[in-house]
């Protein structure tokens, strides 16, 4: 038996003229796979909503209160255990370290003063070096190259923008 | 600005109340939609308040262009397809509960007791189908025919596109057709004469 258009009438809930009604109609009496189609229509169709047992609010606000009590719990023990946590890790590691110190005083001062040294000569050379390379590096790149690599720069930065925008980007549908 | 729309507004403030009254208005749609994904009162309960415990925590990240509707019916979908896949998942089969039903599905407006039975017989015969479509086909059926949500926004909420919908939509109601003509093969049904039982 010919479906169709019978079949796409009521799979796509077209409008249908009265004579379209009539002939349909006619196919129903004679066709099961499309009355059964009709039948699972109608039954969609006049399906009711259905609603939830009364204090349906007032259940979700003691839900919530708890769930917040709850997270509540959670956050002063995870702050408790990180803080413990970071002391320990503190004392493990710093440990030694201030023991020596208050043992030896001089020598910690002396070990303090030439670290701070160290430091300050190392940024003096680097800041000489740098100076070097800016008197000697127009020499040899053009300003095109300049132009170029200032360009391969930006584009880097740019897809590194765009790259954390996407993944920050606000989801729907949680 | 309408009402609703305010109290968006004053829950994404931090408002309890204006939440609790989003929570009033919207509390049968997402309960129903539960209901006719997961097929049991106390699961639907369980997931509807789930939902909103989930809107409530995300409320921030709802974008105000959307229909509210739509976002919250969204979180209510994906909640029930997670839990139906879960279920899945641990080899507790849907089927096993299909004659548990029993849910009652009050009529007032019942014009006689026959047709009242009768359409009684038939929701309760869809709802033991409905348990057995995909669950994604399914959301989509209970979105559009409970929900009257248009295809656009079915494909907003379940993150498809509008042709996926259709096509689901589509191949949603010929399975629920042939699964209906295998249940009730003698069945016919019952029409006024020249009148077409699906208009």
């Amino acid at each position: 038996m010919n479906h169709r258009p019978f079949e796409d009438w009521l799979l796509e809930d077209q409008p249908l003229t009265p004579e379209q009604k009539c002939d349909l109609q006619s196919h129903l009496r004679l066709c099961n796979s499309c009355a059964s189609i009709a039948e699972s229509n109608l039954a969609l169709h006049t399906a009711h909503i259905v609603s939830s047992s009364p204090g349906f609010t007032d259940r979700f606000k003691t839900r919530l209160a708890h769930r917040r009590s709850e997270q509540r719990w959670r956050q002063v023990i995870g702050t408790l255990v990180l803080v413990l946590g970071g002391l320990g890790l503190i004392y493990w590691l710093a440990g030694p370290i201030v023991q020596e110190a208050f043992n030896s005083p001089a020598e910690w001062i002396t070990t303090a003063i030439s670290y701070f040294l160290f430091v300050l000569t190392s940024l003096q050379a680097l800041g000489e070096a740098s100076a070097i390379l800016l008197r000697v590096v127009p020499n040899f790149v053009t300003p095109i190259d300049l132009f170029v690599i200032l360009t391969m720069v930006s584009g880097v930065g740019f897809l590194c923008i765009l790259s954390i925008w996407r993944i920050n980007r606000v989801p729907q549908g949680v | 600005m309408n009402e609703e729309m305010a109290w968006v507004i004053q829950a994404q403030q931090g408002s309890d109340e204006a939440f609790t009254n989003l929570v009033d208005a919207y509390q049968k749609h997402v309960y129903n939609l539960c209901y006719r994904m997961l097929g049991e009162p106390e699961s639907a309960e369980d997931a509807a308040q789930e939902t909103f415990l989930r809107a409530f925590q995300h409320i921030h990240r709802y974008d105000r262009k959307r229909p509210f509707a739509t976002w919250l019916l969204s979180i209510a979908a994906h909640y029930c397809i997670d839990r139906l896949r879960r279920r899945k998942f641990s080899m507790a089969s849907i089927d096993q509960d299909e004659d548990e039903g029993g849910f009652e599905l009050p009529d007032a407006d019942a014009p006689n007791p026959e047709t009242e039975v009768m359409h009684s017989e038939q929701r309760e015969q869809l709802q033991g189908l409905l348990k057995r479509l995909d669950s994604v086909d399914r959301a989509a059926i209970v979105l559009r025919y409970w929900n009257d949500c248009s295809e656009v926004e079915i494909a907003e909420a379940l993150n498809l596109t509008v042709s996926a919908v259709k096509s689901r939509l589509h191949r949603a109601r010929r399975e629920l057709a042939g699964l209906w003509q295998a249940e009730t093969p003698r069945s016919k049904p019952e029409r006024r004469p020249n009148e077409s039982p699906a208009f």
